[in-house]
């Protein structure tokens, strides 16, 4: 009875029905898609808070009518501040004690040395790789990718599983864009080069601005080159007051990329551009300058971003505005992008492979053992439907290796009847009765079974424990069909035996 | 049927010819390492592994020009018109093979400029042009979106089921293209001369880490499996198994060396396999070693009682071996190109496994009992070179 019942439950797992039409999952390497190990570049982040730490000294140490300290980076996590010479450092310890509670603060010779503390460091390292793991997955929901898989992994890495995606290059760029949306005021440009642009820049207004390049156009909004402009440091207004973004059409029918601000947003906007009508605001997305058009009059709750953007592009980039910027930018440690067309191949050859192999397998099986043979080439039936039943039902994933891993756990559960039927055979040529024969066979196998079965489980764990992706999928085929076949041999075979030598002693009709 | 009738082989006797003939096998493996080296895939060894199938001829020379460090053969048969280009480790992270593709493809299909690749790209940016010019007056609300995204669909769906599209009416006469869509697949798209059927990265950090992930894994899983036997049966068996597993594991790096196969993950995955395998034939000896030492009273040696073991197991080991064997044979000959240095290293990590089970094992096992109880290394000592397993051990062990 329990027999039928796992047999009715595994088959119903297996069948592909409407609402679930692919009841095995299949890996990246039989479906096709991308794999992505990115590491995020957590370092960015950290000099960003050191960055406005120094920023906020200076605030500080300025509105308390202080003279303003020099304060230069040291490294990731440190910079120093230097009053002018003669002024004491305690006023701007206390400012440290009251404003930059993140940072242990020591006296040198160069004035005070900030440090941020090591466990506010690793956790904002934690944080920024959590944030980038949103705005990653954001971005993928957006795409409408099935069944992508994102997460950290170690300090500072992500893993990215997007399976059936057939555009890598598209979406590698959605993925690593930071899309650091920044509004900033120009101060003057474009020219041809960086230095002209610098150049040009009032000598008292130098270190205030950053000299950002942009593309240059010709009036059909072709791109013929690059120009620089230079903008404020200064970033009022970010992507993070954005709402919401969508492409629109513009003036002659182009793409361009509508903006909404939140609440908090539009007021600051409002005041930028109400203080700035007839002067250019440039809107910067990671460090380029997309557009900078002239403001007309104040604007407070919708703009629109203008630039050389085909269909394409401005759909792509008011996505990963909607979605949010990436809190520092990521490298790519590792790619593996595999094509639906070689999915499709391995998939073929796969199975034609393991069916052949399957084919073999029963046919050796019946030759040998005959009788007995039916019922193993049963067992071992039973034992791929539990298998694959198993692995639907657990949302494993079916890779490649893991069909030949499928094949190979057959080829070991044909071990453990082959370990019986052999141990039957001695009894019988013992002289004893075909009952006391299967009796003994199975219970003297027994302890060989679990021993075989354990070892092997002991290397698919570490298979496990050391494998990704494809590898993983082996050991997992590995482990389930290693279950099923101590189940299959032990119950299923030997019940089939109890059934047909029930009644009878019928020692020389033994079929083994 | 039956194999064996009654075996009664003497393995033990024939123990120095198997040592000599493994260490020859390995040693042969160190000298080819020593001299050629390993065939690191790109897994270990870093660097972009490109796979491309070419619409008409193999551009193989140019190639070779373009890239003089990389490795590039024929993948598949040649009527694929696949191509694999390995590249080595660059010194940065970084997208290498995408940004290989991206640069080959511009490079050779310059009548493309503009247009979109139908054998490049995939069917999200067909979609966004579709519906950019609208052929089939759906306008923009979301069904026209999804009207479109079928057809791309569609399109790049027989791409896949082709491999490549030789001729644009392959593309076009995909049901549910319309003549207008048509005109405008026509006008605005082209078909490439290649399509990327893998593309694979892996940067200096990632490639050292996993070579040293999978050295452990196999370190680590063989000590286990001897602490196991070691627990389950006696240290000389767990020592055993552990030489074993070396043993099987050396003689197929060095079939992998004389073959020329890549050393991939997907190898190391066979590797620990054959650990988990080489040690199932061992532990079905050994169950039955413990068995007969209950049963039989009168003293045997080791040696004997190895010998009496193998003897009583035969037929299973030989029928569990040719069993796996004969479906590795099968996933070797029609697996793929993917899987097949996988299936190699399985396939004769089970010949070794049997062969080691009946020759390496008992040798291994022999010398370290005579070590132990001697204190002395052996000098083949001439009482167990021929320990005959006679009917008289047999009908002890029925009784």
């Amino acid at each position: 009875m329990l027999i039928v019942a796992v047999l009715v439950v595994f088959t119903v797992a297996i069948i592909p029905t409407v609402n679930n039409p692919e009841p095995i999952r299949r890996g990246l390497d039989l479906k096709g898609g991308i794999r992505l190990v990115m590491r995020v570049n957590v370092n960015e982040a950290l000099r960003l808070e050191v960055d406005q730490a120094m920023n906020s000294l200076r605030m500080q140490a300025s509105t308390q009518k202080l003279p303003v300290p020099v304060t230069r980076r040291l490294n990731d996590t440190s910079f120093v501040a230097t009053p002018p010479a003669g002024v004491p450092t305690d006023a701007y310890e206390k400012i440290a004690g009251d404003f930059l509670p993140s940072f242990e603060v020591t006296r040198a010779a160069d004035g005070l040395h900030f440090r941020l503390k090591s466990n506010i460091a690793s956790q904002l390292q934690r944080d920024t790789v959590d944030q980038a793991v949103e705005a990653i997955r954001r971005r993928v929901d957006a795409l409408g990718v099935t069944e992508p898989i994102i997460a950290p992994e170690a300090a500072d890495r992500i893993v990215i599983q997007l399976p059936g995606v057939d555009d890598p290059a598209r979406v590698k760029d959605i993925i690593k864009t930071t899309a650091q949306l920044q509004f900033r005021m120009v101060e003057g440009g474009s020219f041809a080069s960086a230095q002209q642009a610098f150049d040009a820049v009032p000598a008292n207004l130098r270190g205030q601005v950053d000299i950002l390049p942009t593309n240059r156009e010709d009036e059909m909004g072709r791109v013929t080159g690059v120009e620089y402009v230079a903008v404020n440091k200064n970033i009022p207004v970010s992507g993070r007051d954005l709402k919401n973004a969508r492409v629109q059409k513009g003036r002659v029918g182009e793409p361009v990329i509508g903006f909404s601000l939140t609440p908090e947003g539009a007021p600051k906007f409002g005041a930028l551009t109400g203080a700035n009508v007839g002067r250019q605001l440039a809107i910067v997305l990671d460090n380029k300058v997309v557009s900078a058009p002239r403001i007309n009059s104040q604007i407070t709750n919708d703009g629109v971003i203008e630039g050389s953007f085909t269909q394409q592009q401005a759909s792509d980039l008011a996505l990963i505005l909607r979605s949010g910027a990436l809190p520092a930018s990521l490298t790519t440690l590792e790619e593996r992008t595999v094509g639906p067309s070689l999915g499709r191949d391995s998939i073929r050859q796969g199975v034609l492979g393991s069916v052949i192999g399957f084919i073999l397998l029963v046919a050796a099986i019946l030759l040998y053992y005959k009788g007995a043979g039916v019922n193993a080439v049963l067992a071992l039936l039973l034992n791929l439907i539990i298998l694959l039943g198993m692995m639907a039902y657990f949302k494993a994933t079916l890779t490649l290796p893991g069909i030949a891993g499928i094949i190979l756990t057959l080829g070991m559960a044909v071990d453990s009847n082959v370990l019986v039927f052999e141990r039957i055979r001695e009894e019988m040529r013992e002289g004893k009765t075909a009952r006391a024969s299967i009796e003994q066979g199975f219970s003297r196998a027994f302890a060989t079974v679990i021993d075989t079965h354990l070892t092997t489980i002991i290397s698919a764990l570490f298979l496990f424990q050391f494998g990704t992706g494809p590898i993983q999928g082996f050991a997992v085929t590995l482990l389930i069909g290693l279950g099923a076949s101590v189940f299959t041999a032990f119950f299923v075979s030997r019940m089939i035996f109890d059934i047909v030598y029930k009644s009878t002693d019928r020692a020389k009709e033994l079929s083994i | 049927m039956q194999i064996f009738k009654d075996p009664n082989y003497d393995f033990i006797k024939y123990r120095w010819h198997a040592v000599i003939v493994s260490l020859l096998i390995i040693g042969a493996g160190a000298a080819m390492f020593f001299t050629k080296g390993i065939n690191l895939g790109v897994d270990f060894a870093g660097g972009a592994s490109i796979i491309l199938k070419f619409r008409d001829e193999v551009p193989l020379a140019r190639l070779r020009a373009e890239f003089s460090d990389a490795t590039i053969q024929q993948f598949g048969r040649a009527q694929d018109r696949s191509l694999l280009i390995r590249l080595p480790q660059q010194k940065r992270e970084g997208d290498y093979a995408g940004a290989i593709v991206e640069k080959l493809h511009t490079d050779m299909n310059p009548e493309g400029a503009g247009k979109h690749d139908l054998n490049y790209q995939g069917s999200d940016k067909l979609a966004g042009l579709l519906q950019e010019a609208d052929p089939d007056a759906r306008g923009t609300n979301p069904n026209a979106e999804l009207h479109y995204k079928d057809i791309a669909r569609k399109i790049i769906e027989k791409r896949s089921q082709l491999g490549i599209f030789t001729s644009m009416q392959q593309a076009t006469g995909v049901e549910g293209v319309s003549t207008a869509t048509v005109r405008v697949l026509n006008e605005r798209t082209f078909l490439g001369r290649f399509n990327v059927l893998n593309q694979e990265t892996v940067g200096p950090q990632v490639g050292s880490q996993l070579q040293q992930k999978a050295f452990w894994a196999i370190i680590l899983s063989s000590i286990a499996m001897g602490a196991y036997i070691w627990l389950r049966f006696d240290f000389v068996f767990g020592v055993a198994a552990i030489i074993c597993i070396i043993h099987d594991v050396l003689i197929s790096m060095a079939f992998l060396l004389f073959l020329r196969l890549e050393f991939s993950l997907n190898v190391v995955a066979a590797l620990l396999t054959i650990v988990g395998y080489s040690v199932n034939d061992t532990v079905v000896t050994y169950d039955r070693v413990r068995e007969n030492k209950r049963k039989i009273k009168k003293g045997m040696s080791l040696a004997e009682h190895l010998n009496l073991a193998m003897n009583q197991t035969l037929s299973r080991t030989i029928l569990t071996a040719g069993s796996v064997f004969l479906v590795l044979l099968a996933m070797l000959i029609f697996g793929g190109e993917v899987i097949r240095g996988f299936s190699w290293i399985l396939t004769i990590g089970v010949i070794s496994g049997t062969y080691s089970t009946l020759l390496i094992v008992p040798a291994v096992a022999v010398a370290w009992d005579h070590w132990s109880s001697r204190n002395s290394p052996p000098a083949v000592p001439s009482r167990i070179d021929t320990p005959r397993v006679d009917s008289q051990a047999r009908k002890r062990k029925a009784s």
